[in-house]
């Protein structure tokens, strides 16, 4: 079995590159706004319906990516304003019950619309690179590089420009920033613009690895919250670990425990992570003063 | 005073009318995925229910014992969970439904059971759920295969193939296929044929890498693969990928035009797949009722009727079949009719159901659909070469 660890950190590499690319978009709404964002999954579901669609009536592949991604930060910044900016000093309750019932209402929309059987958008990358240790799909290995260069992209926006430092003042304390003069409504509207597209992209992308359907958010969201918990909340550094982390780590519990056992190993790490780092990998503990 | 007296006497006889109009409903409740993941299995089957109770209301209603019945139907949304099934069997029993068909999942079935098996004033017909031990033989029968019958179909086919070795992805979620597979592993081992590997996976997995990488690595003669087609074109697609070389057999009800949209078609070819015979094949095949029934539906809805419009059809015809022979609408005479009833006694039949004993269509509830394999070539699957239906039923 040891001869196939190859294979399987490979499997578990391109299994994580799609957890990090869909947790990246969350990590930062969540770090920055402190909002929940459940309908993340739905982002990421309508990234993968409009590139399907745009796709399906003729449009090139990489031309339909770039137009889709931006029709979900559309949608993205809509939900902001509509779902979450008049709650928002509601408490953290309302927004969760908010992003839930926004996360339902984009699922049945996309059911009216595009009706619930899955369906793919044709690869446009295929092939397999094969060697001696092990074989991976180029479409994979596009994904994995697309990945570290979301991350790449959000870490310039939020590290080289003076959005990026207005964001991140706004993460670390409303209150001084906005005595700083800080706009609240564009930082907003910027933060959800950046995930909403990062969704889109992993939408977009992944759209064409796996069956589209009004629900595929759903689990995807999931496993992005418990990277959100083990990477550290905020963190676009820990969101790229966790995923690939938790990754390699479902692959190898599926491949060398047993695959009924694969969701368990999910758990597992979460739970052990919370006990020796509550506040993640790769979070700082908070002081209150 | 007289025209207190007139007013009672109208009301009266609109109340007597209303009662009179409302004895000459009959109600057929339905339990199927209306909306939700498999509402492209379910809104078929709801399509199908209603088209053939629509055909009997406009030929001038059911002749039961000389009475006629408008039929009316009565729908439950499962979305193929369990307590969503059950809320709906609840919300036809509170509208005093006594004749359920469904459901299509597996989740529900199980789930459902007990009520039904309490109520002997329900009568139940099955025409999708595989999972085990769902009928009784007295108020629930099934139309719709058995697991084993599923797996019998891969079994046979193996056999006359003489593959040596085996490995199997099961959809832990799918309580038939979960259930029988013990059954099906000690089957293939009395066969000869070696079961090198047994992996699961649940619906709505995307990623399958881990449990292929092991079973590439065990070199087996085929892979089976044991669920829904979503998942089954991604894990033929990531099994290519891995290099696994083997010959793959799907065990699904897998229309040409999902398998198409999840996977691209070239990717599929060789591909077999063995279950019961089902709506497509029988249309294939150019048996009598199930051309007529895709012409009918295309006529109505535009559309093809997909795969399990053949057993709703079924269930419909059985039903009220055995409802004019008991001459009767209490469900407890028409289950005993059931019972009794012979697959050479239903019209407009499109599974060719196997006889039992005596012709019978039933034994322990369970009806006896007849499985075969295809292959796909092209854009969808083909029958075998020398792949022939027996007719057993009225055409």
């Amino acid at each position: 079995m040891i001869e196939l660890l190859p294979q399987q950190l490979i499997n578990g590499v391109a299994l994580g590159s799609s957890y990090a690319l869909i947790a990246l978009g969350l990590t930062l709404v969540f770090g920055v706004l402190q909002i929940p964002n459940f309908p993340h999954g739905e982002l990421y579901m309508l990234g993968a319906s409009f590139t399907y669609i745009l796709v399906a009536s003729g449009m090139n592949f990489w031309l339909a990516v770039p137009l889709a991604s931006l029709g979900v930060v559309v949608v993205g910044i809509l939900l902001d304003q509509v779902g979450y900016r008049r709650i928002d000093k509601g408490g953290n309750l309302s927004l969760m019950i908010a992003a839930l019932a926004m996360s339902t209402v984009l699922q049945q929309v996309a059911t009216i619309l595009w009706g619930a059987e899955p369906h793919t958008t044709p690869s446009p990358l295929p092939g397999v690179l094969r060697t001696p240790f092990f074989s991976i799909g180029y479409y994979q290995i596009l994904i994995f590089f697309a990945t570290l260069a979301c991350w790449l992209f959000v870490w310039l926006v939020l590290h080289r420009s003076r959005l990026g430092l207005a964001i991140r003042a706004m993460a670390q304390n409303r209150t001084a920033a906005l005595l700083m003069g800080i706009d609240l409504i564009w930082i907003r509207i910027a933060t959800f613009a950046i995930g909403s597209l990062i969704g889109g992209v992993a939408g977009s992308l992944l759209g064409a690895s796996f069956p589209i359907y009004p629900t595929m958010g759903l689990n995807p969201v999931l496993k992005a919250f418990v990277i959100l918990v083990i990477g550290g909340v905020g963190n676009l550094w820990g969101a790229i670990v966790g995923g690939f982390l938790l990754g390699i780590l479902e692959i190898l519990v599926a491949g060398y425990i047993s695959s009924q056992l694969q969701d368990i190993g999910t758990f597992a790490i979460l739970v052990l992570v919370l006990i020796v780092r509550p506040n993640g990998l790769f979070g700082r503990a908070e002081v209150l003063r | 005073m007289k025209r207190l007296v007139i007013t009672a006497a109208s009301l009266a006889v609109f109340a007597a009318g209303v009662a009179a109009a409302q004895a000459d409903d009959l109600t057929i409740g339905e339990i199927h995925p209306i909306t939700g993941a498999a509402s492209f299995y379910g809104l078929v089957m709801t399509q199908t229910l209603k088209m053939r109770a629509a055909e009997a209301n406009a030929a001038g209603g059911l002749d039961v014992g000389g009475t006629k019945y408008t039929i009316k139907v009565d729908s439950g949304d499962s979305q193929a969970q369990a307590t969503k099934g059950v809320a709906a069997l609840r919300k036809l029993m509170a509208d005093n439904v006594h004749f359920i068909i469904g459901p299509l999942s597996s989740a529900v079935a199980p789930a459902i059971k007990p009520i039904i098996d309490s109520h002997s004033d329900i009568l139940q017909i099955i025409d999708g759920s595989i999972a085990d031990g769902v009928v009784n033989g007295r108020n629930s029968f099934r139309v719709q295969a058995s697991a084993d019958t599923y797996n019998n179909a891969v079994i046979k086919y193996l056999t006359e193939k003489k593959y040596k070795s085996v490995a199997i992805m099961t959809d832990r979620s799918h309580q038939g296929f979960r259930m029988s597979e013990p059954r099906m592993v000690a089957a293939l081992k009395k066969a000869g044929i070696d079961v090198v590997g047994e992996e699961y996976f649940q619906i709505g997995d995307t990623d399958f890498s881990a449990q292929l990488t092991k079973l590439a690595a065990a070199k087996a003669a085929v892979l089976v693969v044991r669920g829904y087609p979503g998942e089954g074109a991604l894990i033929t697609k990531q099994g290519q990928a891995l290099g696994m070389s083997g010959q793959i057999v799907w065990e699904m009800g897998a229309p040409p035009s999902t398998v198409r949209k999840n996977i691209p078609a070239a990717q599929m070819n060789g591909v077999i797949n063995c279950i019961p015979r089902m709506m497509a094949d029988y249309v294939r095949l150019k048996v009598p009722n199930a051309v007529k029934l895709q012409d009918t539906f295309e006529k109505r809805y535009k559309q093809e009727p997909g795969e399990n419009a053949a057993f709703t059809n079924d269930a419909f015809w059985i039903l009220t079949t055995a409802m004019q022979k008991a001459g009767s609408t209490k469900p407890e005479a028409v289950a005993k009719e059931m019972t009794q009833l012979k697959v050479s006694d239903v019209p407009h039949l499109v599974t060719q159901y196997l006889p039992y004993e005596g012709g019978l269509l039933f034994k322990d509830g369970q009806a006896n659909p007849p499985s075969s394999c295809q292959v796909w070539q092209g854009e969808s699957w083909q029958n075998l070469p020398g792949d022939k239906v027996k007719i057993t039923t009225t055409n």
